[in-house]
């Protein structure tokens, strides 16, 4: 090897990641068990209130960190998560639904957590999935030629188109024989129009919430530590570089939108499926997805810890201002400018809670 | 020996500036070659002509029997065209050792289902890569700063981490737009070692563009010369520092910037 004019120099090989530690299924396993636990020991233990707040944390966390693989790892500007989310969710819900329908004459639950019913309803949820990435890839197309402001136009735009659509849809039918009467193509478009579409079987809970919960944080974090996520990363901190280091950016943006989309469908499908819902087209829009862009805002766009942590006190601080919803929007909006100021990269910035100090030495992330 | 890189003929106008005429220029593999001119001349045009940020409006370019015309950056990069930026642009926010590792992507062939469920194959790779990335960042003396942020660089280290991201691409030419620019004259002397060096050991050819004349005639082997655009000398380091109309180009030119002077008035 010839001699390189900074031979010597070189300074000690960092020791790798904690990369064994965590490989394989085992993360899968752990959460896994994490799940039966809240659904067994702590759902119980604090009751249906809390129960309901866990579960609705686990769908905000599934949103706050898909939507950071597009406005976080690939820097552009998604203003339409709610609206994958209500494809999603209505996809889902309408095969729960029309299949009870047909196959047991009603819309009632059937079976437990392991039950005939919730096969019927985790796989509606990994159809809701599909569906709304079908959608995200649409959707992520136009990105190969807007950016910035035009591009978060288009993802307004598309959420708003999806609620319109569905307010457009009629009545859902009430009783088996009046389902079994509609095509499937009429099935679409029964879905409860303007006034939400009710009776969906309330199917979630919150052992299959926090499973996908699992499965949204490794897939988010995985992927940020493979070659896949540096180069969503790279896009994001300079676009011209990146595709000059040979990676097809307008490809991964396209695989960036359809991966938040993939589970911003499962967490709409979990919402449908939540006690107490009645999916409404109005619900699922345009506020709901700056809700969702203010978690990663404030989380730090990037950081899957800081999306997640975003989540949870956005989840809990509504209920613990209860009184004074109205004001909800005034104190997200003061809160925003307040971090936009103090720390315009957000909590964490595009690190993750254990790379920072005191948690961490400098570490060759 | 044929040539690895062949330009013939392109050119680029930006509405009514000619920026590139009738653009030519042939590399053989593991050639140093320079591309010099006052400011304005179109030497980061033709760059941007050969990596695919610009379309030329004719002629052609082929790397290696490949036609590049029309092909899209990341395209080009893949085929072996690799380049540094003359407004450094690395990936600020991504640490040292990232911005080699995003180079190295199109060395990685394991699939996304792969690393999300981090395979033995996955984690093979990524090891190999980080190890590949280190070493490379070892040899450009950036081996102690693999965890840094790349924007908290000095300087003269964030220019050859931009070489080393650009190498990391397995790249066979390699093209450098003023290197040495905000360098010290240490800095620049271990440059021009260090360019020497990658072509010996990566066997890259290499195109450079530098406004640091002394550095030129010193590192390059033949040397072209553009001015509006258009190629007004070609040679060695001897032929286009004597050649008159060169001479006249920078002289004639207005006030330069960034010292674009013939290396004979530089005191
Ligand atoms: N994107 C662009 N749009 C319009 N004019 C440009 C653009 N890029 C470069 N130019 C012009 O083309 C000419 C050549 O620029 P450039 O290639 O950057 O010169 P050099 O690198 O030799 O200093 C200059 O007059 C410059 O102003
Ligand atoms: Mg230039």
């Amino acid at each position: 090897m010839t001699a390189s004019p900074w031979a010597g120099k070189a300074g000690a090989l960092r020791p790798g990641t904690a990369a064994a530690a965590t490989a394989g299924v085992t993360p899968f396993a752990v959460g896994l068990l994490l799940a039966a636990a809240l659904q067994y020991a702590v759902g119980p233990a604090v009751g249906p209130f809390f129960s309901d707040l866990l579960i609705k944390i686990g769908i905000n966390v599934i949103l706050a960190v898909s939507l950071n693989v597009v406005n976080g790892y690939t820097g552009q500007f998604s203003i339409g998560h709610a609206g994958f989310m209500a494809v999603g969710g209505y996809a889902a819900g309408a095969l729960t639904y029309y299949t009870s329908m047909l196959a047991w004459g009603g819309p009632q639950v059937q079976g437990g957590v392991f039950g005939v019913g919730s096969a019927l309803f985790v796989g509606a949820c990994l159809v809701g999935g599909l569906v709304a990435a079908a959608a995200g890839w649409a959707v992520g197309l136009p990105s190969l030629r807007l950016r910035g402001d035009y591009l978060a136009i288009v993802t307004l735009g598309f959420g708003e188109i999806v609620r319109v659509l569905l307010q457009q849809t009629q009545d859902v039918p009430f009783t088996a024989d009046e389902a079994r009467a509609l095509s499937p193509v009429e099935m679409a478009t029964h879905l409860g129009g303007s006034l939400g579409f009710s009776g969906i079987p309330f199917y979630t809970n919150l052992f299959w919430v926090w499973c996908f919960v699992t499965l949204t944080l490794l897939v988010a974090y995985r992927l940020k530590e493979s070659t896949f996520g540096r180069a969503f990363l790279s896009i994001r901190e300079n676009e011209i570089a990146a595709e000059a280091m040979g990676v097809d950016t307008t490809r991964y943006k396209v695989r960036a939108f359809v991966i938040a989309a993939f589970f911003a469908g499962v967490a709409g499908a979990l919402f449908a499926h939540k006690i107490g819902t009645t999916l409404n087209p109005r619900e699922l829009g345009f506020m709901k997805s700056f809700d969702i862009v203010i978690m990663v805002v404030l989380g730090g766009m990037g950081s899957i810890s800081g999306a997640t942590i975003a989540a949870v006190l956005l989840t809990v601080l509504p209920e613990a201002l209860r009184g004074a919803a109205d004001y909800r929007m005034i104190v997200y909006a003061l809160m925003l400018v307040l971090v936009m100021i103090v720390r315009p990269q957000g909590l964490f910035g595009i690190r993750e809670i254990w790379e920072l100090p005191p948690f961490a030495r400098r570490r060759g992330r | 020996m044929t040539a690895l890189l062949e330009v013939q003929g392109i050119s680029l106008s930006f509405g009514g500036l000619k920026a590139v005429s009738d653009f030519s220029i042939a590399l053989r593999a593991g050639d140093l070659q320079g591309l010099i001119g006052p400011n304005g001349a179109g030497k980061t045009t033709v760059f941007n002509l050969l990596t695919g940020v610009y379309r030329a409006d004719r002629g052609s370019i082929r790397l290696g029997g490949l036609d590049l015309g029309g092909a899209k950056p990341s395209r080009i990069a893949a085929a072996g065209l690799a380049r540094t930026f003359q407004n450094i642009r690395l990936f600020g926010d991504l640490s040292v050792l990232d911005n080699v590792r995003v180079a190295c992507h199109l060395r990685a062939a394991t699939s996304m289902a792969g690393a999300i469920l981090r395979t033995s194959a996955h984690r093979g790779e990524e090891a190999a890569l980080r190890a590949y990335a280190t070493e490379l960042l070892e040899i450009f003396g950036l081996g102690d700063r693999t965890g840094e942020q790349a924007r908290n660089l000095p300087y003269g280290d964030q220019r050859r981490l931009e070489i080393a991201r650009a190498l990391a691409t397995s790249p066979k030419v390699l093209l450098l737009d003023e290197p040495a620019a905000g360098m010290n004259p240490q800095e620049k002397a271990a440059l021009s070692a260090l360019i020497r060096f990658v072509r010996d050991r990566f066997g890259v050819a290499i195109l450079l563009i530098e406004h640091d004349m002394g550095l030129v005639m010193k590192v390059c082997e033949g040397i072209t010369v553009l001015d509006h655009g258009v190629t007004i000398a070609r040679g060695t380091p001897e032929q286009v520092q004597n050649d008159p109309v060169v001479i006249e180009a920078y002289l004639g030119a207005p006030a330069q910037e960034g010292g674009g002077v013939p290396a004979e008035r530089r005191s």
